[in-house]
């Protein structure tokens, strides 16, 4: 019996990928205006909306006229914050009455490799009710974790991608999946 | 019955009559029960002399044509349409399930499953046709029947994902754990499509041990199970003398061409495939494979470690070079008179490339001299390199130049190692920058330093960390914001003049009178049904309700409960087209209710003709809905009556019937007179029926 030590010999490094986060103005923007004068900044007007890249944390902002903005690309939550604020101060100089209000991360989006290859068809009959896969629609097996509210998508190769609402949550997940994973090897 | 109170009138004198199966109040004439399942048998006597037992047939599905008239519009309503669905739903699944020559017991147990998607919503929000291919394909999978999504959506039609995203909610849904598919299944098939003739079986058998060949290999997991098969029966083809093309193989088995060529590079990889027909037949190697793209991953990984190791040498290469050269500057120092001395300083501080270009930049006789010494030492210097055994990056640069400028090649050599140790100090330094982001404060990552600022529940922006001179040049001056207008505006020149189109046109429709603001769509209200105390209370209510039209004397309204005549107004409709639109409304039932259009259509032409006989228009009303139960045996509803319209008709159609008496200010006839009366042939007849 192989023991599930599952805290000792793995070092597994979950790379974050992306960091999605939505925020506030509380004010009412005018898309034309940030079109405009923002010097990287792509107006789509059929949609109505705004998207304003940032490179110092490599960041693209999806700006609403109604004050909403989301903010993807970050590889970290206090980078997504900080790309956040930036964004805002960015609007401020533009000459908006902006407040930065109800931040929120979305989601997260992250890459862990597993030193072995996983068997997916075992793997899904193990896992009945959480475990999905359709070899026809998509190389993956995809497993979801409701308590998490996280989605991992398990691949042969070994390597998983795992979302989830936070950080946190992500590295929960990696754990929880260890062991599962470990046995279908 | 005991004690049963009229919800009309109030009375208590309701009528049953167990052979038709209605309960009538005989007060107001509303039915209150229809279709009365009782337990009593009643025979009648025909004509013949038998007997026969009294009663209706309830459908098994249909869950009865409603037991309760008047107050439970809603069940019924939501009764009847759920039955529909049902018996719709059935009917496509035997379509599609017969397209897919599926027996019967499986097609009874997708309805099954259609039922329970009903019952717990699913069907809400999708179309009706997906639901149904997603409930086929759960039971091909619970089956285990060789049918492919594929086939599913090449009948509908329909994107394989849409349905793949379909069918794996209801999985989740209803809790059905649908085994993996296995390519073993789809072999039959595929063989018997590609005519193997005698053969077949045998083919059959080495596909199948092809393929769990290469399930061991590891090269099933992930892919479809259909390119595998498609690959395992192109070998197994041609192992047994039979020519089948790639072609043929991939318009039966339905992957890219690409991909079958991939899945035979991967087999050809495994070791198996070396082996001879008949070695493979008998002999099963032990040893597995590892899966394709994982091989390929520790390939890629294979060359990144390959590239460091020579960016090492090359930097070994590259402290063996410079030692050389001080050494060859050394020399040069020695052997040179002192007119040089100031280039020799600058040779002696400057780093390898200003000795290089100065070295160029010399005067020409003093060039020359040194280009002697230079090619001279050079050559030594090449020949030392190549035995070095580094030809890697010297050579490259080395190679084609060395013969013809040796010059060149010093400062080739100077420049190259250099810019190549720089290029990876670089590298290096943004690795260990990146890594030690959060840790090591970098005065590389300084700048990316994220301060954690503290939650500002006042929604101020906390501005510390945040360099205001780089968000400014953020912002645009007057010209390039100009310039960026201009650019925007030519490239979205198309939506920009459609939408102008749109505000022409829209302008235009409204100065001709005829614009029709398109207002999205708002899901429609289920209206209460009407509950009213006459018949003349339940017209006005409905009449509120409805569009108003424009053909209604309002003034005759009020006078309803009176028995003033009340002029009719409006349309002229004659009797014919009346009498003929309502023998239309009643005959018509093989279009049945058709979206209500026509009817409303007739009902509004009809509409101008109200008049005022209350009680007639309870006796018509009576006769009406009498009449629906002879009707109503037929599947499809009359437009008389009670359920299955969202619309409640009763009230319509009592100006309806109206129509007929022409007859302005017309005393109150009793229901015998109306009967009898010409206007009402075709419910005259009806009733005699009875």
């Amino acid at each position: 019996t192989t023991p599930m030590d599952a805290d000792s010999d793995v070092a597994l490094d979950i790379l974050i990928t992306n960091v999605v986060c939505v925020f506030r103005t509380r004010c009412h923007l005018n898309l034309r205006k940030i079109a405009l004068e923002g010097a990287n900044v792509i107006y789509k007007r059929d949609v109505g909306k705004v998207l304003m890249k940032l490179r110092k944390p490599r960041i693209t902002a999806t700006i609403w006229s109604s004050g909403k903005i989301i903010c993807t690309g970050a590889t970290s939550e206090e980078e997504a914050k900080f790309g956040a604020r930036r964004l805002a101060r960015s609007l401020q100089k533009l000459g908006f009455q902006v407040i930065f209000t109800d931040f929120k991360v979305v989601n997260v989006l992250a890459v862990c490799n597993m030193p072995f290859e996983i068997r997916l068809p075992e793997f899904t009959k193990n896992n009945r009710p959480h475990a999905s896969y359709e070899p026809e629609l998509h190389p993956a097996v995809c497993y979801r974790i409701k308590s998490l509210r996280a989605t991992l998508q398990i691949f042969s190769t070994g390597s998983i991608t795992v979302t989830g609402p936070n950080v946190k949550a992500v590295a929960t997940a990696v754990e929880q999946i260890y062991p599962f994973v470990f046995e279908s090897r | 019955m005991t004690g049963r109170v009229c919800r009309g009138c109030g009375g208590t004198d309701i009528e049953l009559d167990t052979a038709r199966g209605d309960a009538v109040c005989t007060g107001c004439g509303s039915v209150l029960e229809d279709n009365i399942i009782v337990s009593e048998v009643q025979f009648v006597e025909n004509s013949g002399g038998g007997s026969s037992a009294v009663g209706q047939f309830v459908s098994l599905d249909g869950a009865g044509k409603t037991p309760a008239l008047g107050g439970g519009f809603h069940v019924n309503l939501g009764k009847e349409s759920r039955a529909q669905t049902l018996q719709n739903g059935r009917r496509q699944i035997h379509h599609l399930g017969s397209q897919l020559q599926l027996n019967q017991h499986c097609l009874d147990t997708a309805f099954n499953f259609f039922k329970m998607a009903v019952s717990k919503h699913l069907t809400r929000g999708r179309r009706m046709a997906h639901v149904i291919a997603a409930c086929l394909y759960l039971v091909c999978r619970t089956e285990g029947t060789p049918h492919m999504l594929l086939d599913l959506s090449d009948l509908l039609q329909v994107n394989v994902y849409v349905l793949g995203k379909t069918f794996l909610l209801l999985a989740r849904e209803l809790c059905i754990n649908a085994p993996a598919i296995d390519p073993c299944l789809y072999i039959p098939r595929f063989a018997h499509l590609l005519e193997f003739g005698e053969k077949n079986h045998e083919v059959s058998m080495t596909a199948l041990r092809l393929l769990q060949r290469m399930k061991r290999d590891w090269m099933h997991t992930g892919r479809r199970p259909s390119g595998l098969c498609g690959a395992a029966l192109l070998v197994a083809a041609r192992m047994h003398d039979f020519r089948r093309t790639v072609k043929e193989v991939i318009s039966v088995v339905k992957v890219c061409e690409s991909t079958l060529r991939k899945r035979l590079t991967e087999f050809e990889d495994t070791p198996t495939s070396q082996l001879t027909v008949d070695e493979f037949m008998k002999i099963d190697l032990e040893g597995e494979c590892d899966p394709p793209s994982y091989t390929a991953g520790q390939r890629k990984l294979r060359m990144k470690q390959l590239e460091q190791v020579l960016s090492k040498k090359l930097e070994d290469v590259e402290g063996e070079i410079s030692s050389y050269q001080d050494a060859i500057e050394s020399e040069l120092e020695n052997s040179r008179p002192k007119a040089k001395g100031t280039l020799a300083s600058l040779t002696r501080d400057g780093s390898v490339e200003d000795s290089a270009s100065s070295l160029f930049g010399e005067e020409d006789p003093e060039d020359e001299e040194l280009q002697a010494a230079a090619s001279h030492l050079n050559k030594d210097f090449y020949r030392e390199l190549l035995g070095a055994g580094v030809s890697s990056s010297s050579g490259e640069a080395g190679g084609p130049e060395g013969g013809s400028r040796p010059p060149a090649l010093e400062s080739l050599l100077g420049p190259l190692p250099t810019a190549a140790s720089l290029g990876i100090s670089d590298s290096i330094r943004e690795c260990i920058s990146s890594q030690s982001q959060e840790p090591k404060p970098d005065p590389n990552a300084a700048a990316l330093c994220f301060p954690v600022a503290g939650a500002r529940g006042d929604g101020e922006l906390d501005l510390s960390g945040i360099d205001d001179l780089e968000i400014d040049r953020y912002i645009l001056n007057e010209a390039e914001a100009r310039v960026k207008a201009e650019l925007w505006m030519r490239e979205n020149a198309e939506y920009l003049r459609e939408q102008r189109e749109k505000e022409a046109r829209i302008a235009k429709e409204k100065e001709l009178g005829i614009y029709k603001e398109h207002k999205p769509k708002k899901s429609c209200k289920r209206r209460e049904p009407i509950q009213a105390s006459t018949a003349g209370e339940a017209i006005e209510k409905m009449l509120e309700q409805k569009k108003i039209s424009s053909k209604i004397n309002y003034s005759v309204l009020q006078d309803l409960n009176s028995k003033g005549g009340g002029s009719l107004r409006g349309g002229g409709a004659q009797p014919q087209e009346r009498a003929g639109a309502r023998k239309l409304s009643r005959r018509k039932t093989p279009a049945g209710r058709s979206g209500a259009d026509p009817v409303s259509s007739v009902g509004k032409r009809l509409r101008p003709m109200v008049s005022a006989q209350p009680a007639k228009r309870a006796a018509v009303g009576e006769t009406l809905l009498l009449s629906s139960p002879s009707l109503g045996a037929e599947p499809v509803r009359p437009t008389a009556v009670v359920e299955s319209g969202p619309v409640s008709y009763p009230p319509e159609e009592d100006p309806d019937e109206e129509d007929p008496d022409e007859e302005d200010g017309e005393p109150c006839v009793s229901a015998l007179q109306m009967m009898g009366s010409s206007d009402y042939g075709c419910d005259g007849e009806e009733d005699e029926g009875y």
